[in-house]
């Protein structure tokens, strides 16, 4: 590289150092507050950056973003309360671990999980951002929306127990998703002339409302039980155990480094992607959903497989895949740069001083998320007779400060009560947001592929892409149902000789 | 040259007026006696957002008083805007970050609880940004005639960022002026439409200039026209719509407009010194880069001229909601 | 009928019950709710470009799987899976105090402040417990404030705060 000298002289200034230091440390804090999310914290850190040099500016942004996605998991772990919505995922393990005494366990699982994943995510982006920006650009409406159908066959691997209730609960996640304006046409739906209705229902007060809100009331309606001193907190993470999960890990963070290529997708929906995924390989597939490793660490490598690619697109193409990737693209054009082919061509140095930053701030994650987890995980500890009420203070006003509105913390209310049924009928939680996420992008697809294609079906075949998820999709449902059926027959073979 | 002349005009003018009003009432207890509330009606990230927040730093170093930005995203931006006119305690000491969506929103959504122009008092202006016609690469059309032409032959597909944005209501408002047959096919914000129209799913669209600024330079779109009403200096040789002429494009004329509004009880006083200090916002360094790297020109209008602004806006956007069949 | 006979016939009592709710639920989503509650535009291309397409193919859906539901639960024997579920009631001041905490937090938020409800709904629940480490009662004035600190004038996020000035 010719340039090598200017590259290491834009990237060593003290400035870059503190600036992905500070960026990490506040996305871990902010990402772990139930209601704040990453997106917040990199929106309200926007104007700092002004006055910033571009690369410290934005790597500022990248730490916070990279910081959250993680610290998102620590309170998901800990308290059932999904610090931001990617992280709802791993609760689906890390909470019950957390129960049986592994907290620390579940924490250092993630951690390190996503540090792996963060960094395979990172080398994606350096040496095949043009290869994966192309393919990105061929996802059309056709295309997402046979990816979107092969996502929904992953609630039926996230149905346990009872398959009908699975369904169910997809369903009506489906349902409340189309709650608001019509995307199409603006007509409302649903919405009975509510104001608060129409931009749909909030994601973080569903969130919160699901998961930490029937916790606490379980546990009021439940025999005040004393509490028993453990060593909650447990041991940490063998590493044997982590050699165990690596395959997981390492096929998590590609399925995240591809979600995270093609814009509009999301960490959340590349988190209980690569978790299905890993259920339905793992061997211990019983013990997913029970407080298994492997499901803590499918999760947490999926979405955070996503941060480094979903810089792809928006370094590349000058197209932003997410939220926080729009401010980030807000933040280079203030600083005078138009991120897009034209960079890599005037401005390579400062891209690759970039790149350099990104990479560090993976092992600046490692470093503070240790020293979080030490704090965080004294947590678990506190009984929970005095937790429970301060996190009921927590969803509350993160679930108000959403939008700064009353409703929304009506809703979260509303939607705690929904999961405490939930609970109580065995009806599972995680189907039913999925369904909530992928209902729209799976209607608004379809449709917008029956506009682009002026209402010819042969759309939805047109190429490779289409072909591959179609396989992928009818795969799927054949093999659960290839299970589902000689499973029965098993019961039925059993309960023949009994 | 015409611009800039208006431009230093009316700074100039309310310079000598609030320097009047100032050194009559020096010794009283001037306004503001409070921090200042901006309210963005758009959640955090948006265009919007980050030039309220842009705004918000310079005009506190102006006012020498805390600005705090506060978003109250929700329904296009009827459900901040729909606070700010029910008024309250904060309401003299409260702005709002206004955009098309003030405008528009008033045909799109039924029942609005206000009245977006006599609810209100209209500041400053602050940037107008141009929209720009472009299509795909690969598209066989050199001008926007061809288009047209093409355009009333066959069924066209227009990309917009979501229902009653000024993108789709631009490509609305092109379709009912050239009577073409043109479908709006709807993505949810621009980085998300964007990729259709470099992929050529879609025949073209009518982005906010910053969207699509370095792919029309990098050659990935090309541009046949701006939608504002004098040439772009960032594009010197795209036409403007209006200078078509032909296919009723010469009533064509529209920006992505962002201007400060308060509630109609805010004090005489605080509009003059407001007015002043966003003149001072405007002529800063900071601004004029800032808007620059947004493709965008400072605004033009304040006050009244605001007003009769945005009187015009709602009915022309009224009258394209209801040729499209969006209006509820 | 007695109890007993209905126990011996359904094999899942609640399966049957949330099967019949949501059979209810889904039957007036189906025939009121999307007609009455969805505006579809006067000229359409194509059925599936409609806004109720998608809501009346899910309520369809979940009136079949009701159905199902409501079959499973005369049909198929699942108490052995069913212990998860019994939990061991508390007293009724306990639960009855939790709700009343969190009555208090969406009536009161916006009226009196961030601060104060979260103290009050924070004592509240302690007292529900009930808590007995004298000290922790300190805790739940430090966090509310401390939090609504952090929100409002570290993160420029606001919360409520009451016309008293906290």
């Amino acid at each position: 590289m010719e340039n090598f000298s200017e590259v290491i002289a834009i990237f060593f200034s003290l400035d870059n150092f503190i600036a992905i230091a500070l960026g990490v440390v506040i996305g871990v804090v902010v990402g772990s507050i139930p209601g704040l999310t990453a997106t917040m914290a990199v929106a309200l850190a926007l104007p700092f950056t002004f006055s910033m040099q571009p690369v410290a500016a934005i790597l500022l942004l990248v730490g916070i973003y990279k910081g959250g996605m993680y610290g998102g998991s620590i309170t998901a772990i800990l308290i059932r309360t999904p610090g931001s919505p990617a992280s709802a995922c791993t609760l689906l393990d890390g909470y019950p671990m957390a129960q049986q005494g592994h907290a620390k366990k579940a924490l250092k699982t993630a951690l390190y999980s996503s540090v792996i994943a963060d960094f395979i995510s990172n080398i994606a982006l350096i040496f095949f951002a043009a290869y994966l920006a192309k393919i990105a650009l061929n996802f059309g409406a056709p295309e997402f929306f046979w990816l979107i159908c092969f996502s929904l066959t992953i609630i039926i691997s996230l149905a346990s127990g009872s398959m009908i209730k699975g369904l169910m609960a997809a369903l009506l996640g489906i349902l409340l998703s189309l709650v608001g304006l019509d995307e199409v046409f603006g007509s409302q739906r649903f919405t009975f002339g509510n104001y608060n209705l129409m931009d749909s229902i909030s994601f973080i007060p569903l969130l919160i409302g699901l998961f930490a809100i029937p916790e606490i009331i379980e546990f009021y309606r439940k025999k005040a039980l004393p509490h028993i001193k453990a060593k909650a907190s447990g041991a940490g993470l063998a590493f044997s155990e982590l050699k165990r999960c690596m395959t997981t890990i390492v096929r998590g963070s590609l399925i995240g480094v591809i979600i995270g290529a093609i814009p509009g997708t999301g960490a959340t929906a590349a988190a209980f992607i690569s978790y299905s995924d890993a259920r339905r390989r793992s061997p211990n597939k019983a013990n997913f959903g029970k407080g298994e490793v492997e499901g803590v660490a499918a999760a947490e490598a999926g979405n955070n497989g996503v941060a480094g690619a979903t810089m792809i697109p928006l370094l590349s193409l000058g197209i932003p895949g997410d939220v926080i990737t729009a401010i980030i693209l807000g933040a280079f054009m203030v600083h005078g740069l138009t991120p897009g082919p034209i960079m890599f061509q005037e401005n390579l140095s400062l891209i690759y001083a970039l790149f350099m930053g990104i990479m560090f701030s993976s092992v600046v994650l490692l470093l503070v998320g240790n020293v979080a987890i030490k704090y965080f995980s004294l947590i678990a500890d506190i009984p929970k007779s005095i937790l429970f009420p301060i996190v009921l203070m927590f969803c509350v006003y993160g679930a108000y400060a959403v939008n700064n509105d009353t409703f929304d913390v009506w809703l979260m209310l509303a939607f705690g009560v929904l999961g405490y049924i939930f609970n109580r009928a065995a009806i599972p939680a995680a189907p039913f947001l999925i369904g909530f996420i992928l209902g729209p992008m799976f209607e608004d697809n379809l449709r917008r592929s029956l506009l682009i294609g002026h209402n010819d079906l042969s759309i939805f075949v047109r190429g490779p892409i289409t072909w591959a998820f179609i396989a992928l999709t009818v795969g799927s449902i054949g093999l659960a149902l290839y299970r589902f059926i000689s499973a029965r027959r098993e019961a039925r073979n059993i309960a023949d000789k009994a | 040259m015409n611009k800039f002349l208006s431009t230093t005009c009316l700074a100039a003018c309310s310079g000598v007026l609030i320097l009047g009003m100032t050194v009559s009432s020096a010794s009283a207890n001037e306004w503001p006696t409070d921090d200042i509330r901006l309210v963005v009606p758009y959640a955090p990230g948006g265009t919007t957002d980050v030039l309220s927040r842009r705004v918000a730093d310079l005009l506190q170093q102006e006012l020498d008083t805390n600005v705090i930005v506060e978003n109250r995203p929700g329904a296009g931006s009827t459900v901040g805007t729909g606070r700010l006119a029910r008024g309250g305690r904060d309401a003299g000491h409260t702005i709002l970050m206004a955009s098309p969506g003030h405008t528009i929103g008033a045909a799109i959504y039924p029942d609005l609880s206000y009245d977006p122009v006599e609810d209100f008092v209209f500041l400053q202006n602050m940037i107008d940004i141009p929209n720009v016609m472009v299509v795909p690469a690969s598209s066989p059309y050199e001008s926007v005639i061809e288009f047209v032409e093409a355009a009333q032959e066959e069924n066209m597909t227009f990309s917009h960022s979501g229902v009653g944005s000024s993108i789709h209501m631009s490509g609305e408002l092109f379709k009912t002026l050239t009577d073409t047959n043109m479908t709006a096919v709807p993505f949810a914000g621009s980085g998300a439409a964007l990729p259709a129209l470099l992929g050529g799913d879609v025949d073209v669209s009518f982005e906010n200039m910053p969207t699509v600024l370095s792919h029309i330079r990098s050659g990935d779109l090309r541009a046949l026209a701006v939608t504002s009403a004098e040439r772009s200096e960032y594009l010197p040789d795209v036409p403007t719509l209006a200078e078509i002429g032909e296919h009723n494009l010469d009533q064509f004329i529209t920006t992505a407009w962002f201007g400060l509004i308060a509630h109609n009880s805010f004090s005489e006083e605080a509009q003059s010194v407001m007015q002043e200090a966003l003149a001072k916002v405007m002529e800063r360094e900071e601004f004029l880069d800032f808007a620059e790297q947004l493709g965008a020109e400072p605004g033009q209008v304040s006050g009244e001229e605001f007003k009769q602004f945005i009187i015009a806006e709602v009915e022309r956007w009224d009258g394209v909601a209801q040729q499209a069949g969006i209006s509820q | 009928m007695t109890r007993a006979y209905v126990k011996r016939r359904i094999k899942d009592v609640s399966d049957v019950i949330a099967g019949s709710i949501l059979l209810c639920f889904s039957l007036a989503l189906v025939f009121y709710l999307v007609p009455n509650y969805i505006n579809e535009p006067p000229i359409l291309q194509n059925p599936m470009m409609s806004p109720r397409w998608l809501p009346g193919i899910v309520g369809w859906m979940i009136v079949l799987f009701s159905i199902l539901l409501i079959l499973q639960g005369f049909l198929l024997d699942r108490s052995g899976e069913d212990d998860e579920r019994q939990i061991e009631k508390g007293s009724t001041r306990r639960f009855i105090l939790m709700v009343a905490a969190l009555l208090i937090y969406v009536a009161l938020f916006e009226a009196m402040g961030a601060v104060f409800t979260g103290i009050l709904a924070t004592l509240i629940l302690f007292v529900a417990h009930p808590v007995r480490t004298w000290w922790a009662y300190s805790l739940a004035f430090v966090f509310p404030i401390a939090v609504t600190f952090l929100f409002v004038k570290v993160m420029n996020v606001p919360l409520p705060i009451s016309p008293i000035g906290f």
